[in-house]
């Protein structure tokens, strides 16, 4: 037997470039768990609902969640591609990366992948089971929206026959929505409320939201719905509980 | 240099130009280019003080053998239009009045809410001289409805109903002599971009009734630009 065929070869983790796979996946994790969060979450928005700081909150886990998974796929293509560079395109035995016919790699990938999809599926339930609590509020407001090209308008149901194109709400009050269309179908959605829900000509779809913060936000079809979709926005404003009975007084509603 | 290397740079720049082809072949064919300026006409006392005074004047016909089509009713003569063109200039912080001769039939608009008038001074309209917030929901033709971008520097929003005709006064060809006169005002604000539309599903049968006219732009919207004096 030759000299290279006796000598025992190290064990996968005491590999150099494995060490330096390590070392690169653990960068790559931060570096893409830190900007994916924090840009993703700031394109959002301030959050204006309970809602939609739980759903920043989730987020914000999963993505740090995930990011090794990213980390680790960007690691191991930086590493072949040093290799590439560094070996051409006959690469010594010791370059070798490749693992074949492994149950235990395979099977730690499946199970890391279910718990991964396991918890997103968990948590996304539980938050939506949380986000439609005001449905089951006796107390909370009544707004019917109807969606149609190119715009919005809103009843305020409570309030008499007060309407309106922008969407007014007072702070602190639970508030439900019943959606439908009178066209095509349209997103509802309140950007920085955390809510979204279509809009179904021939169906109301409910939807609800406690906001929380005064200030004037976003409302945008998230649905491409023709020629204008991009036109279909209009802003909400929350207001204290004040100025919302003056404005819906002054729209020829009730208080 | 290295072919493969070669080849992956060639595709790269293929992409981008088949990208950057269909981005300058949708933007070319997206409009009608003609726009109709506004017409000076003085100073105005209204509710945010003395302001100019600017008018526009359109119609909302039946059929494409008026408006910006020509006189053959361009390609599609049987869709329903808005003339003299569909694209409109207008100063910033102005009174716009804009008076719509409505020469189509109608039926019950989809909405209610577009049966009403939105956004104009005091909320109202005037239709063949009479001053009013809303029509018959049964019996409207169109709308002109002006929106804009919600993050738009001023939110602008005005809806206002055209009555239809009486079918009975719709000849059967040409138009009839006795079209709905419809005028509103309402006040620019800061200089930007805006779209409006007819909300009455006056299109083909296609989209809910919103294909066809509705969905082309040159017929039944255009673009509404608010410039700085």
């Amino acid at each position: 037997m030759s000299e290279l065929e006796t000598q025992k070869r190290p064990s996968m983790f005491e590999r150099k470039d494995v060490k330096q796979t390590v070392f690169i996946w653990v960068i790559f994790t931060a570096i893409i768990g830190y900007f994916a969060s924090t840009l993703q979450a700031r394109s959002m928005g301030a959050a204006a609902s309970e809602t939609m700081s739980t759903t920043i909150h989730m987020i914000r886990v999963f993505t740090w969640v995930a990011a090794p998974v990213a980390g680790l796929v960007a690691a191991m293509a930086a590493t072949t591609l040093m290799s590439k560079i560094h070996f051409g395109d006959n690469p010594p035995e010791e370059a070798d990366h490749q693992i074949r016919n492994s149950p235990r790699a395979s099977a730690t990938w499946m199970v890391v992948s279910s718990v991964l999809c396991l918890f997103a599926v968990v948590w996304g339930t539980v938050v939506l089971q949380k986000d439609n609590a005001a449905l089951l509020n006796s107390k909370a407001m009544n707004i019917n929206v109807t969606a149609q090209q190119w715009a919005w308008n809103f009843d305020y149901v409570d309030n008499g026959t007060a309407r309106s194109d922008v969407l007014y709400l007072p702070v602190n009050k639970p508030i439900v929505f019943h959606v439908t269309s009178r066209d095509v179908i349209h997103g509802f959605w309140i950007v920085q409320m955390g809510i979204k829900v279509d809009a179904n000509p021939g169906y109301v779809t409910d939807t609800s939201v406690t906001p929380n913060k005064i200030g004037i936000y976003d409302l945008r079809c998230a649905e491409l719905c023709g020629l204008y979709h991009a036109y279909m926005q209009t802003k909400v404003h929350v207001v204290s509980q004040a100025d919302y009975d003056a404005w819906i007084k002054s729209q020829g509603g009730q208080a | 240099m290295n072919k493969r290397l070669l080849g992956a740079l060639g595709t790269v720049i293929l992409g981008v130009a088949v990208i950057a082809g269909i981005g300058t072949y949708v933007a070319s064919a997206k409009n009608d280019s003609r726009v109709m300026v506004a017409t000076a006409a003085g100073t105005i006392n209204t509710p945010q003080g003395n302001l100019p005074h600017y008018t526009l004047d359109m119609s909302a016909y039946p059929d494409s053998m008026a408006g910006s089509h020509g006189t053959t009713g361009g390609v599609h003569p049987d869709w329903v239009t808005y003339g003299p063109v569909t694209n409109f200039q207008v100063p910033a912080h102005s009174l716009i009045t804009i008076t719509i001769k409505q020469y189509d039939s109608g039926a019950r608009i989809t909405n209610d809410f577009f049966a009403s008038v939105h956004g104009t001074v005091d909320g109202t309209a005037i239709i063949n001289g009479k001053t009013v917030t809303s029509v018959d929901p049964e019996a409207v033709g169109h709308t002109f409805t002006l929106h804009g971008l919600s993050d738009a520097k001023s939110q602008l929003f005005v809806s206002v109903p055209l009555p239809s005709v009486p079918d009975a006064s719709v000849p059967a060809s040409g138009y009839t002599k006795s079209p709905n006169t419809i005028t509103f005002s309402f006040i620019t604000g800061d200089a930007g971009n805006y779209v409006w539309n007819c909300e009455y599903p006056c299109g083909d049968g296609t989209v809910a009734r919103f294909g066809g006219p509705m969905s082309t732009q040159g017929y039944m919207s255009g673009n509404f630009t608010v410039v700085n004096a």
